[in-house]
């Protein structure tokens, strides 16, 4: 027994090491989910990209809230027509590993993001439907040829995280080696991981030295955590946390949710029906009850600081008796307005969700709607949401939460209302020319092609139920001088963070 | 003993084939794992990509034989959503598992016997009744109550210990403490009814009725008498939290095997699934060997 | 067999009679009785008699406090996170909560009981069996289990009950098998052996009620680690789903209020920790009064008789 005893005391013992005191010029984090991996060409992911994307590697462009694409890596851009962009590269920027950045390691991050190794979340998200071309003009200069053409591409440039051509093109990195003004120093798997400054950063020198990121996934506990001092900085913590307005910033976080509606299906494709769906929905009731306040009601797919976003549509108004109306004209049509309809929404998919769907639910039984709900968790939800759709013949509604937070439609309309999208729940040859022609145009007519085709979807078709766009809290140790934005949701740029 | 340690491991090590196995193919039956790992906008080339470059193309029974062959030689196979090898992940993990299990239940079993035999020694007394009730009560409440109303008590507003992660020995002080408590119940239960039984028994009045007015080897007697089913109660106490204590590892953010293997699950991480479940097995298997033993150096009557 | 039972009735005052004089007379157990009584009427009639408040959604009354005297009774204990009225959902949820509860703690101990006997009783061949398939079932997480069951069977109530069932088949098998390999070297039972007693009778009449007082001690709690493990389920979407509500479910509902509304998952956790009391202690009380020892003494006169 001594023995044990002591042998027990040694393991504690050796896994000590000095207690985290919140020292000046170091933040620690806290997230609401481990990272699976640290490689930046899975920076697209929410979870990766806020450790990685512009603290330890930087992309071409960036896309600054209120100011628009802004320069990063490249200094400057412009469309060679035919689909070509040249990029100026930024001069005297190198990697933490020592090696300069040239117009190789662009290919090479490209390339390496379409790889035929493994998938990169980035690739895979936003690189799809065309084909890069790159051509070196020199060190500095570089021209990428899209086939066929983007208009945005300098705006797809804001996803790529830049990699030195050293790296490994076959595997994932583990120790991601970039131009930002951090290095990667440690990841111990299941407790932290830690960045450093760099002293030899392109940039202006950050005022925070050191930063550590810490994983807890209640969010009780991530903001007990800021609450006792241990951590500075808790994003996305529940609204039932955010209890002290000193230290909790609420901020859009460019999800929207919504219904997806399979429109071919009966009831369903009676465009009555789904118009008492939108009507039967008291939007407002939610705000500031089960959702937080600065929660915004959605007639569209994106955020509304998103190009072309379409301010002059206005929510459906609750309203039972026109909804019950609807139902009665749709039914006198020999419509089978009391068909089951399936309910299915994704469990864990934000905040109260389950507590949201049982709210949706009753709310259409009151307009006479014979709605079931059924929560699923999210391999199971993904056969509902994405196509070939599970239906056995049942009409069925799927719940779901877009993110976009690119600042441009194209990166969800294709996918969420082309006949060919994987999410589209609508046919309409007229919409396909609509999304097609916006997302060649450029400019301001880019812009107001996006709006009609928004109000196209919102009045004519009505295709989905859209509720809200949503808010996120993330709570800030008072010694900080920082404010989240609605990039926190994808970033933390740690040299943006200062001590109050 | 040699022939049973023998006869022992060959059948464990038929169990653990079997157990591999049966998880390999009842895994594989919840659906495949591609569209969980891509963007939801990822196109069919994208999905095609992935489902060859892990294999998913293949027929069953030749994943398996792929599997199995990497097996023979220690491979488990490479964790897709964490991109290292599984084993690596699931030992790194196993070892905190393995210390918070030993901690809590040492300090469960000494407890739990000392108060269950006390509380078995006056039935229906003072003190009976109280451990009986708070001992109850333990065992039923919710464990992330406990967790979440001691984190806000003892860290935020007392600031005694830390309220979650790792690197000190305060660290350890309250999921040790949540994890103890369940176990604990039960165990002074199941202790308090065995001793009262053994307490009871013919061969205890014998004793007194001897003379023996030496309670402690009264005590010693009965109680080991008394141990066979509170063993085996510890047991699977242990193996429960061997197989992870997920509560107490996603609210204090402990990087236990428990919550490992829940994510491995959810998100279809088959290799992770495998090696973790086949280095619990082991342990389990392990203990149980060890537990079959102490039986019968308590009861020297038993014999396999 | 049937017979000796009738002459016993016959003899002693009225056999109910007697457990309620035996009842009255430790007042825990009296009390436990009443609650679990209180239990099974609600899980009975509260179903069909509050069905529509219970789901009487009010989002602006969302998280009402409880001891709100001046509203509807059903709000006493205040409202959920959808201001339905917990007093009333607690009892509705009754219903769904001990059907799972009784339903999964009852098989488990079933099964794992008989298996147990016959491996503590049987060749060794089939005590090896068993016992490395209790390994296996011991090793197989419970939630790997819940996926699988989830993707090949449509999710029901029963469904639940079986996953749950069978994770806590180890522990009795594990146990009573334990306490056969002690107490078939007892004196009594290999007395009764050399008498030519049959297997069967054996293990039947002399060894499980040996053996059933600890198993019930564990049944007891683990009633409350079922309602409490169903909740846990219940986020893949198997078993119970809202609108439908369990204990657990509403426990769990409760979690992420639990440092604002504590009210949400403290009254369902409650109820869980009463009921499984109630259990023990009545449990207990039926230790004494039928304690297996006297009992064994008791029959054997009226085994002379049959």
């Amino acid at each position: 027994m001594p023995l044990k005893i002591s042998r027990i005391s040694a393991t504690l013992l050796a896994t000590t090491i000095a207690g985290q005191v919140l020292a000046q010029e170091s933040v620690t984090v806290v997230l609401s989910e481990e990272l699976e991996n640290v490689e930046p060409c899975m920076a697209a992911k929410s979870n990766i990209g806020r450790v990685i994307l512009q603290n330890v590697s930087e992309t071409l462009t960036e896309l600054v809230p209120g100011a628009g694409l802004q320069p990063r890596l490249a200094t400057s851009w412009e469309d060679m027509g035919g689909g070509t962009w040249r990029f100026t590269l930024r001069d005297g920027v190198t990697f933490s590993d020592g090696t300069a950045l040239d117009a190789a390691d662009i290919v090479f991050s490209l390339e390496r993001n379409k790889s035929d190794k493994f998938v990169c979340e980035t690739g895979a998200k936003y690189y799809g439907g065309f084909e890069l071309t790159t051509d070196i003009v020199d060190d500095l200069t570089i021209d990428i040829t899209s086939d066929p053409a983007q208009p945005i591409l300098p705006l797809l440039m804001s996803t790529l995280a830049v990699l030195p051509s050293e790296s490994n093109p076959d595997a994932f990195v583990d120790q991601p080696v970039g131009t930002g003004p951090y290095t990667f120093d440690e990841y111990a798997r299941g407790q932290y991981i830690k960045l450093s400054a760099r002293d030899d950063y392109w940039g202006d020198a950050p005022t925070v030295q050191d930063a550590t990121y810490v994983f807890r996934s209640e969010s009780a506990v991530r903001a007990a955590m800021v609450e006792a001092g241990e951590a500075d900085i808790a994003p996305n913590i529940a609204l039932q946390d955010a209890t002290n307005p000193e230290t909790d910033y609420s901020y859009p976080n460019s999800e929207t949710v919504y219904m997806r509606i399979d429109n071919s299906t009966a009831p369903l494709d009676d465009v009555r029906v789904r118009q008492a769906l939108n009507y039967a929905v008291d939007r407002e009731a939610f705000i500031g009850t089960i959702l937080a306040d600065g929660t915004l009601q959605a007639t569209g797919m994106t955020p509304p600081s998103t190009i072309g976003y379409n301010h002059d549509l206005s929510p459906y108004p609750y309203d039972l008796d026109k909804s019950k109306e609807l139902l009665a004209a749709a039914a006198a049509d020999g419509v089978p307005v009391d068909a089951e309809i399936t309910l299915i929404g994704r469990l864990e998919n934000f905040a109260n969700v389950t507590e949201t769907m049982e709210a949706l639910t009753s709310m259409w039984q009151e307009a006479g709607l014979n709605i079931k709900l059924q929560m699923v968790e999210t391999a199971e939800w993904n056969e509902y949401y994405s196509k070939p759709f599970v239906t056995d013949g049942r009409p069925i509604m799927v719940e779901a939460m877009h993110d976009n937070a690119n600042g441009d439609p194209v990166f969800s309309m294709f996918n969420k209302y082309g006949s060919e999208g994987v999410q589209s729940g609508v046919a309409d040859p007229k919409l396909d020319e609509m999304i097609a022609t916006a997302t060649a145009a450029t400019g301001d007519e880019r812009q107001g092609l996006w709006e009609e085709t928004f109000a196209y979807v919102f009045n004519d078709i009505v295709a989905d139920v859209f509720l809200w766009h949503m808010v996120g809290f993330t709570r800030v140790n008072e010694r900080l001088d920082f404010e989240p934005s609605i990039k926190t949701n994808s970033e933390l740029q740690l040299s943006q963070i200062e001590f109050k | 003993m040699k022939s049973f340690l023998g006869k022992r491991a060959i059948a464990s090590a038929i169990s653990l084939i079997g157990l591999i196995i049966l998880v390999f193919f009842l895994s594989r039956l919840t659906g495949d794992p591609t569209n969980l790992y891509l963007p939801v906008d990822a196109s069919q080339e994208s999905r095609d990509r992935f489902r060859e470059i892990h294999g998913l193309n293949d027929p069953l029974i030749v994943q398996f034989f792929h599997y199995m062959s990497d097996l023979v030689q220690f491979d488990f196979g490479m964790s897709i959503r964490r991109a290292e090898p599984a084993l690596d992940a699931v030992l790194r993990a196993f070892v905190w598992t393995l210390q918070l299990a030993i901690i809590t239940m040492t300090l469960v079993t000494g407890s739990a016997i000392v108060l269950g035999s006390l509380a078995a020694y006056h039935v229906g007394g003072f003190f009976d009744r109280i451990a009986t009730f708070c001992s109850l009560i333990g065992a039923s409440a919710p464990d992330f109550w406990i967790a979440i109303v001691a984190i806000v008590v003892f860290s935020v507003h007392l600031g005694w210990v830390p309220t979650s992660g790792t690197g000190t020995v305060l660290h350890w002080i309250l999921p040790i403490g949540v994890l103890f408590i369940r176990p604990f119940g039960l165990i002074v239960q199941v202790v308090r009814g065995s001793m009262i039984t053994a307490l009871s028994s013919a061969y205890v009045k014998t004793a007194r009725a001897k003379g023996v007015r030496n309670r402690p080897i009264i005590f010693v007697h009965a109680l080991r008498n008394a141990m066979l089913p509170v063993i085996t109660v510890i047991g699977d106490q242990a193996a429960s939290l061997l197989n992870g204590a997920v509560v107490v590892e996603t609210i204090f953010g402990f990087p236990g095997v428990g919550k490992l293997m829940i994510d491995s699950i959810l998100q279809r991480d088959f290799a992770v699934v495998m090696a973790a479940i086949f280095v619990t097995a082991v342990a389990i298997f392990v203990m149980n060997i060890l537990i079959d033993i102490l039986y019968a150096v308590l009861d020297p009557r038993i014999r396999y | 067999m049937a017979l000796s039972e009738q002459t016993f009735v016959a003899d002693a005052p009225p056999a109910w009679v007697s457990i309620l004089r035996m009842l009255w007379r430790d007042k825990f157990a009296f009390c436990a009785a009443v609650f679990l009584l209180v239990v099974i009427l609600c899980a009975l009639f509260g179903p069909t008699l509050l069905e529509d408040i219970a789901t009487k959604q009010n989002l602006r009354g969302r998280n009402a406090a409880p001891f709100d005297f001046s509203l509807h009774w059903t709000m006493w204990l205040g409202g959920d996170a959808l201001g339905r009225p917990l007093f009333a959902r607690i009892i509705v949820a009754a219903r769904n909560t001990m059907f799972i509860a009784t339903g999964a703690v009852i098989c488990s101990m079933a099964i794992g009981t008989t298996l147990g006997l016959i491996a503590g009783y049987s060749s060794r061949m089939a005590s090896q069996i068993i016992m490395r398939l209790a390994d296996v079932i011991m090793s197989f997480p419970s939630l790997l289990l819940a996926v699988i069951v989830l993707y090949m069977l449509a999710p029901s109530v029963g469904n639940l009950i079986v996953v749950l069932a069978i994770t806590r088949i180890p522990v009795y098998l594990r146990t009573s098998r334990a306490e056969v390999l002690e107490v078939r070297e007892r004196m009594f039972v290999q007395a009764a052996q050399v008498m030519g007693a049959s297997t069967n009778r054996i293990v039947f009449r002399h060894i499980l009620p040996v053996v059933f007082p600890t198993l019930v001690t564990i049944a007891t709690l683990d009633f409350a680690f079922v309602m409490l493990a169903e909740s846990s389920l219940s986020f893949l979407g198997i078993g119970i789903q809202p609108p439908e509500i369990t204990w657990g479910l509403m426990v769990s509902q409760g979690r992420p209020y639990l440092t604002t509304a504590w009210w949400l998952s403290f009254w369902p956790g409650l109820a869980i920790i009463l009921t499984t009391l109630s259990l023990n202690l009545l449990s207990n009380w039926m230790r004494t009064a039928l304690d297996p020892v006297q009992r064994w003494r008791l029959e054997t006169p009226r085994q002379k008789n049959a």
